[in-house]
């Protein structure tokens, strides 16, 4: 029953509280109930008790009273003294007060009432049938009055009185005894009670101190524990849910924040490893930039040194002003990346969408790229239809000459390069499939990261990581997505994956589109 | 005779009054029962001696019967008849009438204040009655006696 009631119906502490405390109410109620009960079952029996004696002494004051009677009439008629006589008036005159305060006690106990009023009765017919015949005989004929038939007659009264008293005494005896063994036992019967009541509402007080120290002051110890613990710093583990109500609804509470803190220790964790390798990525950047840009810059240097000698002939001067062009050329593209990733970080890559089929773009790049590479072979695989795309030619451009820039650099010892387009349904994919060194698996996860290279830079292979970043921006921008495969030493397949559009507009639909992008 | 008053007291009324007087007279079982004679008059009997109270002497006394009790009205009337024989005693025989039978009592009487007679038997309710009487003056004027049976069989 108490399990029932402190782990019943409601999950509240408070009301598992309020169920105790209406149990403690009860368990006292009942226990002032059953003590109020027996302490008035000991004071009446005390008090029946105590009219029982009362009687017995009013009935032994009643019977010594007509004992008196009975001597002083015995004198008076064995030796006619007078003197007797006043005994048995003062008898007389006692009885007129003492019966009736004996009637009215015997009256309180059940059944004596009767039996007293009989007494009364005897008393007052001994006075007046026998007593007081006597005492005005002895007055007018002594003699009469100290014959044997006289006393006889008298005796005989008194026996009969006596008679009563004796029985009287008797169960008045038995009833006092009865009331003093009823008071007894009720007296013990409190005891009991008291003594019962103490034990249960001790065992509740016990087994409600069980319950808050299980239910209660466990579970918030080990909440103050946890944060303690999670205060300094440690590890915490999440709470078992137990306790009732406010409780579980405090650890559920504590988990939640730990969980809460735990992730957002996380995301600080992984933004203070962003900054790092942003820190790292610009460093490495920095280091980039001073090569990338230290190359050409010195190619260019050099060959203008050569030139402002003039000592070479036309031809060789020619070819040192077409070096210097490309090395010209190659700090612009690299100027061209470092603007874009300004745009990037700052979200503000502008883009002139218009309808675009990609069926001449990627021609167009396979063949620039081809160009690059005497030792690759750039394959352009097309299903014959068109590629119908919405974006901005010049930066899907710029991602399909970064992918096969990737491809190449990446099969450094040359080999095939596949271009394919395809227009599935919605969605038009772009692949670029190298046969290269592939990427290892623990950097393709930061693949598309800003100025990540991995080992490129250890393998001697140029770039400034910015390629896939911008071209993932680009990609994204065009409500499309890039992904890849790859297998380490067998090569990697880079997906471009874009919304495909409808029919060809019109040049001025293409204009008016143009000017609101 | 006019000297003398017997006065004698019997009378059982409680079986004319009341049904647990009745049976406690039935079949002679053992009762004490008080009644209260009046007495009526007193008859002159024989004067069988020298003028004056002598032995042999009569007289005749008849009582009414009451228990004030139970009710006010008479139950029934006794009547005695008293020989002297010496001195002031007597040899006193008399039957108590009442409603459902009567009551025979004899024996010696001195005084007249206090006295015990014999019951002798009775008829009908009262039938082969055994006991004792015991007469006690409760008052002179008027002359009123406790009539005391004690009946054993």
């Amino acid at each position: 029953v108490i399990r029932r009631l402190l782990h019943g119906t409601s999950d509240s502490l408070t009301a598992r509280t309020a169920l105790a405390s209406v149990a403690l109410v009860v368990v006292v109620g009942a226990v002032a109930v059953g003590l109020l009960s027996a302490v008035f079952a000991a004071r009446t029996a005390a008090h029946k008790e105590a009219e029982a004696q009362a009687l017995t002494s009013a009935t032994l004051e009643v019977q010594g009273l007509v004992v008196d009677l009975e001597n002083s009439l015995r004198g008076l008629a064995l030796s006619g003294d007078e003197h007797f006589v006043t005994p048995w008036k003062q008898a007389r005159k006692e009885l007129d007060t003492k019966l009736p305060a004996f009637v009215t006690l015997a009256s309180k106990v059940p059944g004596e009432r009767a039996r007293a009023l009989d007494v009364q009765d005897q008393v007052h017919s001994y006075i007046t049938d026998y007593a007081a015949p006597l005492v005005r005989s002895a007055r007018t004929e002594p003699e009469a009055v100290s014959t044997p038939v006289a006393t006889t007659v008298g005796n005989d009264w008194v026996n009969a009185i006596k008679s009563l008293f004796a029985a009287m005494l008797t169960r008045e005896q038995r009833s006092a005894n009865e009331a003093a063994a009823h008071a007894n036992m009720d007296s013990r019967r409190a005891i009991a009670v008291a003594i019962a009541g103490l034990v249960a509402l001790a065992a509740i007080v016990a087994l409600f101190g069980v319950y808050v120290a299980r239910s209660v002051a466990r579970p918030v110890r080990q909440v103050a524990d946890e944060a303690q613990r999670l205060a300094a710093g440690e590890e915490v583990t999440q709470l078992r849910e137990r306790g009732s109500g406010e409780v579980a609804d405090l650890t559920r509470a504590f988990n939640s924040m730990a969980r809460q803190l735990e992730s957002r220790q996380h995301e600080l964790e992984e933004q203070n490893r962003q900054l790092r390798d942003s820190e790292h990525a610009k460093s490495e950047l920095v280091s980039i930039v001073s090569h990338e840009l230290r190359t050409p810059l010195t190619s260019m240097l050099g060959f203008t040194s050569l030139l402002a000698r003039g000592d070479q002939d036309e031809e060789a001067q020619a070819r040192y002003l077409e070096i210097i062009a490309s090395q010209g050329q190659r700090l612009a593209t690299l100027l061209d990346d470092f603007l874009s990733v300004q745009q990037l970080e700052e979200g503000r890559l502008e883009l002139r969408t218009e309808w675009l089929n990609l069926v001449p773009l990627l021609r167009q790049q396979a063949e620039l790229y081809s160009a690059h590479s005497d030792g690759h072979e750039i394959v352009v695989e097309l299903d014959g239809g068109t590629l119908p795309v919405r974006g901005d030619e010049g930066r899907l451009a710029q991602v399909i000459g970064n992918l096969l820039s990737n491809a190449i650099k990446y099969s450094p010892d040359g080999g095939r390069v596949t271009l394919s387009g395809l227009h599935d349904g919605a969605r038009v994919l772009v692949r670029v499939r190298d046969e290269g060194i592939g990427i290892p698996d623990e950097e393709q996860e930061k693949l598309f990261t800003k100025f990540f290279r991995g080992d490129a830079a250890a393998r001697g292979i140029a770039g400034s990581g910015l390629g896939l970043a911008f071209a993932r921006a680009v990609v994204e921008a065009h409500e499309g997505t890039i992904g890849f495969t790859s297998t380490e030493g067998s090569g990697t397949t880079f997906e471009v994956d874009l919304p495909a559009a409808g029919a060809a507009q019109t040049p001025a639909q293409a204009k008016t589109e143009r000017s609101s992008a | 005779m006019r000297g003398f008053a017997v006065v004698l007291a019997a009378g059982i009324v409680a079986a004319v009054v009341a049904g647990g007087s009745d049976r406690l007279f039935a079949g002679t079982g053992p009762a004490t029962v008080r009644i209260t004679a009046e007495q009526e008059k007193i008859l002159p009997g024989v004067d069988a001696g020298p003028k004056g109270q002598s032995p042999g002497d009569t007289e005749i006394v008849r009582e009414t019967l009451y228990n004030h009790h139970i009710t006010s009205r008479a139950l029934g009337h006794a009547e005695f008849v008293c020989t002297y024989t010496i001195g002031r005693s007597r040899l006193c025989e008399g039957t108590f009438f009442l409603p459902k039978g009567k009551l025979m009592v004899e024996g010696p009487l001195r005084y007249r204040q206090f006295y015990e007679l014999a019951v002798v038997g009775g008829t009908e309710l009262y039938d082969n009655a055994r006991g004792s009487l015991t007469m006690t003056r409760l008052s002179e004027d008027p002359v009123r006696t406790l009539a005391l049976f004690r009946l054993v069989g």
